[in-house]
């Protein structure tokens, strides 16, 4: 017989369930977020910690670069003024008398024209007096013998060796110094040179720092003496000047060899080092503008924000693609996982990631087709508890498999049992203790049948069919069938004994055949039944009619059957309705006995003969 | 008419009206050519005696970044040699709107600039002390319109009547040229007598003006014997060099002037400032004005060089030998 039409229609899907509310931190945004970071922080890290050291690397370069110009521009300066007094040695080197005054004025108007600087040279004799004065401008003069013993510079430089005057601005324009220098013997005279500090202009404009870095000279009260824009010196304008003095109090607050930041004239932040100019008291300042000087970094910085924009874009775009990649599946998961929760068990999770994911989706389909089909098998065991009897359904339940409905033919052992006595009981007692009596009397056979993992087909009134190996295949079927019989007579006598008060004609008898039958389910649109079909179930109906109360009556197959393992007792065969022949009856023995004791052998009255097949 | 150029219009694509407006924006180049800022310049001489002086003066705009013709142009006024026209020339430029007036080459071009405008700047090339000369009120913050540069020219005429004693020591007397119309003549004239009472020796002053007077300077010098011919530094004279070398030369007379073109030219010697140094001096100042620095900001430059040139082969041609201080002294021997 085939599966119910029903069983193999598809189930219904329950609507799927909304999808639940987002979870308060997604797996994308923890992904991303990690992903994200793992790209970013890295390159946050490498392009700050670049950005700090290229910044101090910058500094400490510039630092050294600005020490390094300041003292070659000091260097300079020096070599200027070095020039000069080597210059002015040379005037001093003889003693300064009558006859050598020509030679002298030759040299000192050489003089004028090898150091452009000097604008004027006088020569003082070991007396203090003046004995040759030469000048770009003013008229030369020799042996003016005036008493110059007592100027400033040619104290200083007798007892110095060399003396700077200090810088004095002509016309309040132009910077001017005295340099003196005295021979290296007393009879020697000095040399009073005056020089245009203008010239110095040469050597500052000549230094530069990257692009406008440049360099300027200070005196020691502060006032400019050399500066590439000449013109500010030749302004003379100490206030303006400020600014400068104030970079150079900086510097020197930083300490020796160290580049300071401050201000220039021009409002400019800059970055400057200083320098003294060896055997004078003049600062060489060398100065950048910070702006400048930094550009390389800011460069490099701005090289390095755009590397870490379009490395965070590249992050983000790996990030959202490897979450996507991994968020994708997992919502195809739940959403397959929530269809077929929901009883779409034919829907299928389709992913080719190739990965785990696809794999748990090959879980997630084969337990789609698990439940589709214990689904399947649920439906049609609960349809068929429906039609079926309680009894056979619920064996069917147990089993988990209604294909033991199926039906076929098998051999089988038929028990039919039922009361002696109990139509005219029921006619005669009320009904309320009539179904007291059957339910009590189910109940008892019910307990043998299950005991012995017999199938009771059904209850009809008094009566009830039990089968055995069919639906369910069992060992030693004839047996098991005749053990069940004998606890059902011990479980139904006991009854009896208190029935008896009600109805004394009452009995229990039971009639088991072994036999091949056609088994399986019959009966309409409304009601199926189990049942067995075959002479066999006629013979045990008629051994069951033909028994005595108490008795058990055993056809010749079931009894040959449970021969070997029980003694049975032959009795006189029976002509039975429907055979011809009387048929050949058995009974086990003390079959009266308790069932919890092995079988007895029969009692004298019957035959003894053990059943010997 | 008007409505053939609507429809004309109505019919113009998007595409022809950009190249339309693309041509319009074409036609402006010339016009911004004409927006250059302009220089006005004024020239007591010919452009050919200011030949050497124009070519530091645009070294000096070069080195402050402007090119004539593509950066800034350069309006031109020359009074050749007629100095009483300059303060006309230089109104001319007042009116024109210059960016700057340059007033190179003596007092009297510096002068005329002043007279003219008291708000376009000016930059002044000349010899003299412009404080003396009220042209200024000091060199450092020089106020008002003008700044400029001054050569000590002026300053050392003196010194060249030393060097003109020392070729000839044994003279007594000597002749000084002065152009009297210079505002720096009288002034001169005061420092060389100083310097002549000093040095022990006798002036005889002769005046000249014009060209035409130059003749009988060096006759008048010849007729009084005096031991040569110092004159003032003055740019008529300086302008003239050749001229005057000639006449020296024909006269057989020595003489020194302001310019070293007078010696490269034949003459004797000369000692004065380097006229290189301060027209290029010139150009950087006009340069830095016109990227709006302000007269008043730029100190009045002096040009220190002084330079003494001395013309071994014209000494010889007049049986002259220079004494080993000269020699010694002298930046350039022309031999």
């Amino acid at each position: 017989m085939a599966n119910p039409p029903v069983a193999a229609r598809p189930v219904a899907p329950r609507p799927v369930a909304p999808r639940p509310v987002a979870p308060r931190r997604s797996l994308f945004t923890k992904y991303f977020c990690a992903l994200f970071a793992a790209v970013v922080a890295p390159l946050l890290i490498a392009g700050g910690s670049e950005a700090w050291f290229g910044f101090h690397d910058q500094r400490a370069r510039l630092n050294d670069l600005l020490d390094a110009e300041a003292r070659l521009a000091a260097l300079k300066i020096h070599d200027f003024i070095e020039g000069i007094r080597e210059q002015l040695a040379w005037t001093v080197q003889f003693p300064l008398s009558e006859n050598t005054g020509d030679r002298h004025r030759l040299d000192a108007l050489s003089l004028l024209r090898q150091a452009p600087a000097v604008i004027s040279l006088s020569l003082v004799d070991a007396a203090g007096k003046e004995r040759l004065f030469v000048s770009r401008i003013g008229l030369n003069r020799v042996g003016s013998n005036e008493d110059h013993s007592a100027m400033p510079a040619v104290l200083g430089a007798r007892s110095d060796g060399i003396w700077f005057g200090p810088v004095t601005f002509q016309y309040g324009s132009e910077p001017f110094m005295t340099i003196a220098i005295a021979g290296n013997r007393s009879t020697v005279g000095v040399a009073v040179a005056e020089v245009n500090l203008k010239f110095i202009w040469e050597e500052i404009s000549g230094i530069k720092v990257g692009r406008t870095g440049e360099a300027f000279v200070l005196d020691q009260p502060g006032r400019l003496v050399a500066h590439p824009d000449i013109s500010l010196v030749l302004r003379a304008d100490e206030t303006a000047n400020q600014p400068l003095r104030a970079l150079r109090d900086a510097i020197l607050l930083t300490g020796p060899g160290q580049a300071a930041t401050g201000q220039d004239l021009a409002g400019q932040t800059v970055l400057a080092a200083m320098a003294q100019i060896p055997g004078m008291d003049w600062s060489v300042i060398v100065k950048q503008s910070l702006a400048e000087a930094y550009r390389p970094i800011y460069v490099a910085l701005w090289r390095t924000a755009a590397l870490l924009v379009a490395g965070a874009v590249i992050a983000a775009m790996l990030a959202y693609w490897l979450t996507q990649r991994m968020v994708g599946p997992i919502r195809v998961l739940e959403d397959g996982v929530a269809r077929i929760g929901a009883g779409q068990f034919d829907h299928r999770i389709n992913l080719a990631t190739g990965d785990e994911f696809e794999r748990l989706a090959t879980r997630f389909n084969a337990m789609a087709d698990e439940l589709s089909v214990s689904q399947e098998r649920s439906e049609r065991i609960s349809r068929l508890k429906r039609f079926l009897a309680p009894q056979v359904a619920e064996l069917v339940d147990r089993i988990g498999d209604d294909r033991v409905l199926d039906g076929r033919r098998v051999e089988v052992v038929v028990v039919f049992c039922d009361l002696r006595g109990f139509t005219a009981f029921s006619t005669g007692a009320e009904s309320e203790s009539i179904l007291g009596v059957l339910r009590e009397y189910y109940d008892a056979l019910e307990r043998a049948v299950s005991a012995h993992e017999a199938t009771l087909i059904n209850f009809a009134g008094d009566g009830a069919m039990v089968l055995l190996n069919a639906p369910v295949p069992c060992s030693d079927p004839a047996l098991r069938a005749i053990r069940m019989a004998i606890d059902m007579q011990t479980n139904v006598q006991e009854l009896l004994t208190g029935w008896r008060v009600l109805d004394p004609r009452l009995g229990f008898g039971v009639g088991l055949a072994m036999g091949p039958a056609t088994v399986g389910q019959i009966g309409s649109e409304g009601r199926l039944d189990y049942t067995a079909i075959g002479s066999v179930v006629n013979l045990a109906s008629r051994l069951c009619d033909n028994a005595e109360d108490a008795e058990i009556l055993v056809d010749r197959v079931a009894a040959a059957e449970a021969g070997s393992s029980m003694t049975l007792v032959e009795l006189r065969a029976r002509a039975l309705k429907g055979f011809d022949r009387p048929v050949p009856v058995f009974t086990p023995m003390a079959r009266s006995s308790v069932a919890s004791g092995p079988p007895q052998p029969a009692d004298a009255e019957t035959s003894n003969r053990p059943a010997m097949f | 008419m008007p409505r053939a150029f609507a429809e004309a219009t109505g019919r113009m694509r998007r595409r022809d009206f950009i190249a339309l407006a693309g041509g319009a924006a074409a036609s402006i180049v010339p016009a911004h050519a004409q927006s250059l800022p302009v220089i006005g310049y004024l020239g007591g001489e010919s452009p050919q005696r200011y030949g050497s002086r124009l070519k530091a003066f645009r070294q000096g705009l070069g080195t402050a970044g402007y090119v004539e013709g593509s950066t800034v142009a350069i309006e031109f006024r020359w009074a050749d040699g007629q100095y009483n026209r300059l303060p006309a020339l230089a109104k001319e430029l007042a009116d024109r709107q210059v960016s700057v007036i340059v007033a190179p080459g003596g007092a009297e071009v510096a002068f005329a600039a002043k007279s003219a405008t008291t708000t376009i700047p000016i930059v002044f090339e000349m010899g003299g002390d412009p404080v003396a000369l009220g042209l200024v009120s000091s060199l450092s913050r020089p106020g008002g319109n003008l700044t400029g540069v001054s050569s000590l020219s002026v300053e050392v005429s003196r010194k060249r009547l030393e060097f003109m004693r020392e070729v000839r020591p044994s003279a007594n007397t000597f002749a000084v040229a002065v152009n009297p119309t210079s505002p720096t003549s009288s002034n001169q004239l005061k420092n060389i007598q100083v310097a002549a009472e000093a040095l022990g020796v006798e002036l005889i002053v002769l005046k000249a003006s014009t060209e035409q007077e130059f003749d009988s300077i060096f006759t008048a010098v010849n007729q009084s014997r005096a031991g040569g011919l110092v004159f003032t530094s003055d740019p008529y004279f300086a302008f003239r060099s050749q001229q005057l070398a000639g006449l020296a030369a024909r006269h057989a007379v020595p003489a020194i002037t302001q310019s070293r073109d007078f010696p490269l030219a034949g003459g004797l010697m000369s000692y004065g400032g380097d006229f290189d140094q301060s027209h290029r001096h010139t150009g950087l100042y006009a340069g830095r004005i016109l990227k709006g620095e302000k007269p008043s900001d730029l100190p009045v430059q002096r040009v220190t060089k002084v330079e003494l040139f001395i013309n071994q082969k014209a000494a010889d041609t007049l049986g002259l030998s220079f004494p080993p201080s000269l020699l010694a002294s002298a930046d350039k021997v022309l031999e």
